[in-house]
């Protein structure tokens, strides 16, 4: 086991998406030959990932593999990674879902190397900001996913790219730049009190704060944090950057992006200012379930697909927000396993829409229409992953649903019934999409082909992780066990009402 | 006998419902048939045979755990004790039948695959209901058949009607599974446990504030899935779905999975007084609004929906009652006789060529007379007609409410008996309409094929003689049902026999009063009344337009305001506002930079004063 | 010193002030040169000057630097100015506006 343990794992797992974005630039002429790099790449992180959570499925608390290296010794800046069962459950959605993107945009003609180089260091970044332990380092991985998604947006989108790229980029860039002002300012408090200068997260948790700088160094965290979640009222760019993001841009927004948000909250948002982390839990559960009804209600009047199932993300991030503001062990895991949820689900929906799309050259809701008659396959699986997301037992989200429920019932059984009520609307809007999309009488005769084999392989793997999910989530809530029940003792009792 | 082998009833129509799924476009159509029959028939077959394993306190199985998390940990465990046995018989009997049936109904259909997966899929999740030992695999089930209600309600997609017919039977019950949902989340808050078992013995050391709460709470459950007041718009709609389905899931099974609901919680729900007032209110009055729409509906489907929905606010009252076994009794011969009336009514249109109307029809007496006596013998049943199950069934129910001999329950039953004399009106209204005189128009019927034929024999064999399930000791019988369910069975009800022979005796003056008035009007052969009255019933009381003013529009209106003016104006607009403020400040600057060599000249002399001023203004 | 440095400084400022003057009062190109050339004189008369008061050299170096610079800004402003005059055909200033925002 030591021999396992002493190969940098977390490094290859960054550097190989890096290595092999470089090498896609490198060919970007033979496009061919990008693709299947790409592929192989995304395949190799995969099953890389997939090895760590077999080799940790047990959990355990405490760091399960731990990176530490100098890096600007000047600055005290240093190179920490760090993996336990709350980021090998991310790190393994993000593996899988890169899959998943790069086998849906395999139809993608323009500039292909470029694409896929992007699509590689967005990887790297999203492992990066999973893995990251030292502030800075965080912060540059957390750039570098802005990056590529601004391009993959701006360049391969649909019609209003440009708008939704750069909405897509200010939202996130200013929220970003003042959690870098905070970490510098975190970093010289702790300078002032007579640390050695430092940006690793264990050495600045524990700083002694004035409660109103704590509060304002916290609000710039927590800024940066729910922009991405995204939670309401800072939601908007999640719409317009969804729906004009090209496929793989759409399934790793939804599935991997919005993620970070809620991991960066719990993993240094709350540890690093417990207690004004502690007094913002209540108004982060008002937000969430504002942004429950809120975003419900405008998804059912999208005559966009697209974007229907990009308002439906903020509803259901705001179920992930509101198991946290719940803040107990049930909800805790709830909102972590919702997290795994919404990332399958969502992302099988932007996928099955992406290839109706590329079918019927639509996307409104109207102009669709029948398609159960004309592509069986498809239209089964828009409906299998339709049901998931609108919370049907048995499957995937609504394991993790319950669990926040739950939870939330127990801190505060206003906010669990309230959420409850909630799901009329998920049902509203998601029977609303299946009603026009899948029935209703055919449009249109042309023949459509069904599901190709790589297509159909893609969903099958999909449907069945929501099956599992949904049936028997104990594999993937044992690794969570321990690290939320420590991450549980961060904040100040009785800082709960 | 192992309990484990209890999974297997489980197991057959789930297993029937995969096989086809994944290798039912690869089969004959009728080896299709063939095995979802087989699935749900190996399921009731299974029933049987671990029947022995349902007495006394029953048996409970755990299959493993299903979610497990800090202190909130469910499995997946099922518990067969005389309750869920009996339903679990009723349920695979009937859905053996109503699947043979839907064989033959669906012959000339395409994708019978998505038919028959589905309908086995639905009756895996309602035997989920049934024999769920914990309110999560409960709620699982509850789900499930809705789910599998709105797909076969909208089986034929192609229409758009159909396909919303079956989405609003789905977002009403789901309003209704938010309440059982909160009821479930509350239950765990407070007992700290999901298991049925242990949330019935820990209820009697709960408050009667928050008992009455919960009673509420699953009574809103019970009454969106059961379509009763104030959620009861979806039934009459479902009526879209193919017959089978109508016979299957909104007559049988599913929508009594809400009585069943309150009966499995029994002892919970009984505790609150006033719960139970509220229970059989519900049921009352559903019972009556259902009895009047059913008088002036023309479509014989919808007949029989206001009906079952009439009937099934009958065993509320039931419950209300506290005669648990009653409403049980209810249940069961109610499903019997509307399964029949459902597939004979299946018959009709199949052999008037798909009419739907009952005022184009008449005279089918002539035309097929297997049809009109299994009609007959279910519509007898569902009027009441003495010696048949539903005469004594619904005797029992009303003999419990008169039993409980206080004011609210005499109105109570006041209702129930008015109702049962609309039953009669309405039922026979049908009959008539449908079977006696001349045709009042010319149809192209089809012969029926064999499996619609068989069926049906053996289901009005059941519904005319159910009443032996639970023949009161009054009639010589021995209240089996009553004593099988043991302690299940509710309240026992003290009634003296003279109470007794006058309420049945009151049952029988009302049916024949019906009927001898719906003669008396087909003998006179007066026209369908017209006017506000029958057109206010005919549109169930303009429920569906209350809900589309009240509660659809402004839903609308209001998720358009939070669009439009919340996500646009406001968050967007006060946002792009700030753009637009740099945009505008910029242009400002801009004119400042003139280009002219003059300008900038001159504002570094001005510069240039303003700094010598400054210097001598400092030494000065 | 022979020449105090009251008069060297108020001889410079009279300078200054005279280049200014030409700068902002005239519009041809080349008078404004020929100010901004007056400017720097002034400039370099006062960095002499006080260098002779504090007997230092540092003021001389600068105003070496001085010349050698101004020398460089005339050839290049000079070339300017006849690639301008070719352009337009004017050397008025308020001709050429290609910078304006």
């Amino acid at each position: 086991m030591t021999e396992f343990t002493h190969i940098p794992w977390l490094s290859i797992l960054i550097f190989l998406p890096l290595a092999g974005a470089l090498l896609c630039l490198v060919l970007w002429r033979r496009e061919e030959l990008c693709r299947w790099l790409a592929l192989a790449v995304s395949w190799g992180v995969f099953v890389l990932t997939a090895g760590l959570f077999a080799a940790f499925r047990a959990g355990g608390s405490g760091w399960l593999l731990y990176e530490d290296h100098a890096w600007i010794e000047r600055l005290g800046v240093r190179y920490i990674l760090g993996l336990d069962g709350m980021s090998l459950l991310l790190v393994l959605l993000s593996g899988f879902l890169m899959l998943v993107a790069v086998l849906v945009s395999w139809r993608v003609r323009r500039h292909t190397g470029f694409f896929f180089a992007l699509l590689l260091l967005m990887e790297a970044g999203i492992l990066g900001v999973f893995l990251a332990l030292d502030l800075v380092l965080f912060y540059l991985f957390w750039e570098l996913m802005l990056i590529p998604m601004f391009f993959l947006i701006g360049v391969w989108g649909h019609e209003r790219r440009i708008y939704a790229a750069i909405k897509f980029f200010l939202f996130t860039l200013a929220g970003s730049l003042l959690m870098l002002l905070a970490i510098i300012g975190l970093h010289l408090l702790h300078t002032a009190a007579g640390g050695a200068p430092s940006f690793a997260l264990d050495n600045l948790r524990g700083l002694e704060l004035s409660p109103s700088l704590e509060a304002w160094l916290y609000a710039a965290f927590l800024l940066a944090f729910l922009v991405k979640v995204p939670l309401v009222p800072v939601h908007t760019w999640l719409p317009d950057a969804h729906t004009e993001a090209p496929t793989a841009g759409s399934v790793i927004l939804a599935g991997l992006l919005l993620k970070t948000g809620v991991y960066g909250l719990l993993r240094f948002g709350f540890p690093l200012f417990p207690n004004a982390a502690a007094a913002s839990l209540p108004w982060l559960a008002l937000l969430a379930l504002i942004g429950i009804f809120h975003a419900a209600w405008i998804a059912y009047l999208q005559p966009d697909a697209k974007r229907l199932v990009a308002y439906s993300s903020v509803a259901h991030m705001g179920f992930v927000v509101l198991g946290l503001a719940a803040w107990n062990q049930t909800a805790v895991e709830g909102s972590i396993l919702q997290m795994v949820n919404h990332g399958l689900t969502t992302g099988a929906l932007f996928a099955l829409v992406g290839m109706i799309d590329e079918r019927a050259h639509t996307r409104r809701i109207d102009e669709l229409g029948g398609l159960w008659g004309k592509v069986p396959r498809l239209s089964f699986f828009f409906l299998f992953f339709s049901l998931a997301s609108l919370g049907l037992p048995g499957l995937n989200n609504f394991a993790g649903e319950i669990l926040i429920l739950i939870g939330a019932f127990q801190t505060n059984p206003v906010w669990g019934a309230t959420a409850f009520a909630g799901v009329v609307f998920a049902a509203a809007y998601m029977l609303r999409l299946v009603q026009g999309v899948l029935w209703g009488a055919a449009r249109g005769a042309l023949f459509w082909p069904d599901l190709e084999p790589r297509e159909g392989a893609v969903l099958v793997v999909l449907a069945l992780l929501v099956l599992w999910l949904g049936l028997y989530p104990a594999p993937f809530l044992a690794p969570l066990r321990e690290p939320v029940a420590d991450l549980l003792n961060v904040l100040p009792q009785g800082g709960l009402p | 006998m192992s309990a484990g082998l209890l999974f297997l009833i489980l197991a057959f129509p789930l297993l029937g419902a995969l096989g086809n799924l994944l290798l039912g476009e690869l089969l004959l159509r009728r080896v299709r048939a063939a095995v979802a029959v087989a699935a749900v028939a190996a399921s009731a077959l299974t029933c049987l045979l671990l029947w022995p394993l349902a007495a006394g306190e029953g048996t409970r199985a755990t299959l493993f755990t299903w979610l497990e998390s800090g202190t909130f940990q469910v499995s997946v465990d099922i518990l067969f004790d005389p309750l869920s046995a009996s339903m679990t018989l009723m349920v695979t009997l009937v859905s053996t039948l109503i699947h043979l049936y839907a064989a033959g109904y669906m012959e000339d259909e395409v994708d019978t695959t998505r038919f028959f997966v589905l309908l086995n899929l639905f009756v895996f999740a309602m035997l989920c209901i049934v024999l769920a030992d914990n309110l999560l695999l409960l709620f699982l089930g509850w789900e499930g058949v809705g789910f599998c209600s709105y797909a076969l309600i909208g089986f034929w997609y192609a229409e758009e009607k159909n396909a919303a017919a079956g989405r609003k039977a789905f977002l009403v019950t789901r309003v209704g599974d938010v309440f059982f949902g909160i009821a479930l989340l509350w239950l765990f808050a407070l007992c700290g446990t999901l298991s049925i078992s242990a949330i019935n013995a820990q209820a009697s050391l709960l408050g009667s504030g928050t008992l009455l709460a919960l009673t509420l709470l699953l009574l809103g459950g019970a009454c969106g899935k059961s379509a009763q007041l104030p959620l009861m718009t979806w039934l009459p709609d479902a009526m879209a779905g193919p017959t089978p389905v109508s016979a299957l899931i909104h007559a049988a099974t599913m929508v009594t999975a809400g009585v069943y609901l309150l009966c499995r919680l029994f002892p919970l729900v009984s505790l609150s007084p006033t719960g139970m007032m509220a229970i059989a209110a519900v049921g009352a009055l559903s019972a009556l609004y259902a009895a009047s729409c059913a008088l002036a509906q023309r479509e014989i489907k919808r007949v029989l929906a206001f009906s079952t929905m009439s009937q099934v606010g009958f065993m509320m009252l039931a419950v209300g009652a506290g005669a648990v076994s009653a409403a049980m009794f209810h249940l069961f011969t109610h499903a019997f006789f509307k399964a029949l009336l459902f597939m004979a009514a299946g018959c009709v249109i199949h052999l008037t060529g798909g009419e739907n109307d009952i005022t184009r029809m008449g005279g089918l007496r002539k035309q097929s007379p297997f049809v009109f006596w299994l009609f007959l013998a279910g519509a007898l049943c569902l009027a009441g007609a003495p010696l048949t199950g539903g005469f004594f069934s619904k005797d029992e129910i009303l003999l419990a409410d008169f039993a409980r001999a206080t004011l609210f329950y005499r109105g109570i039953w006041l209702l129930g008996t008015c109702t049962a004399l609309l039953t009669a009106i309405y039922t026979f209204r049908l009959v008539y309409m449908v079977f006696a005189g001349e045709p009042r128009s010319h149809f192209h019927g089809h012969a029926l094929p064999g499996p619609m034929r068989w069926t049906l024999p053996p289901l009005a064999l059941l519904a005319l003689g159910g009443g032996l399930l639970n023949l009161p000791p009054l009639y010589g019988g021995k209240e089996h049902l009553h004593q099988f369910l043991g302690p299940l069975a509710g309240t026992r009800i003290h009634a003296s026999h003279a109470v007794e022979w006058a309420l049945a005796v009151l049952a029988v003056a009302l049916f024949f009063l019906g009927w001898a008035l719906v003669h008396w009007r087909h003998r006179r052969a007066a026209p369908e009344p017209v006017g506000a009255l029958p057109a206010f019933l005919l549109s169930g009381w303009r429920a569906d337009r209350l809900v589309e003013r009240g509660i659809l529009r402004p839903f609308q209106v209001l998720a358009g305001w939070c669009w439009q003016w919340g996500d646009g104006r406001l968050i967007d607009g006060t946002l792009e506002g700030a753009g637009r403020l740099c945009l505008s400040g910029g242009e400002r600057l801009r004119r400042l930079a003139t280009g002219r060599l003059s300008t900038y000249l001159t504002a570094l002399a001005w510069g240039l004063v303003v700094m010598l001023g400054y210097f001598a203004w400092r030494i000065l | 010193m022979i020449v105090p440095m009251s008069h060297i400084l108020a001889f410079s400022a009279a300078l200054f002030v005279m280049g200014l003057a030409c700068v902002l009062a005239q519009r041809n190109l080349i008078m404004i040169l020929i100010g901004v050339e007056i400017m720097l004189n002034a400039v370099g008369l006062t960095l002499v000057g006080a260098s002779a008061l504090w007997q230092k050299v540092d003021g001389q170096i600068f105003v070496i630097f001085l010349m050698a610079m101004t020398s460089a800004e005339v050839s290049i402003s000079l070339a300017m100015v006849v690639y301008l005059r070719r352009r337009k055909g004017t050397l008025e200033a308020d001709a050429f506006d290609g910078m304006k925002g």
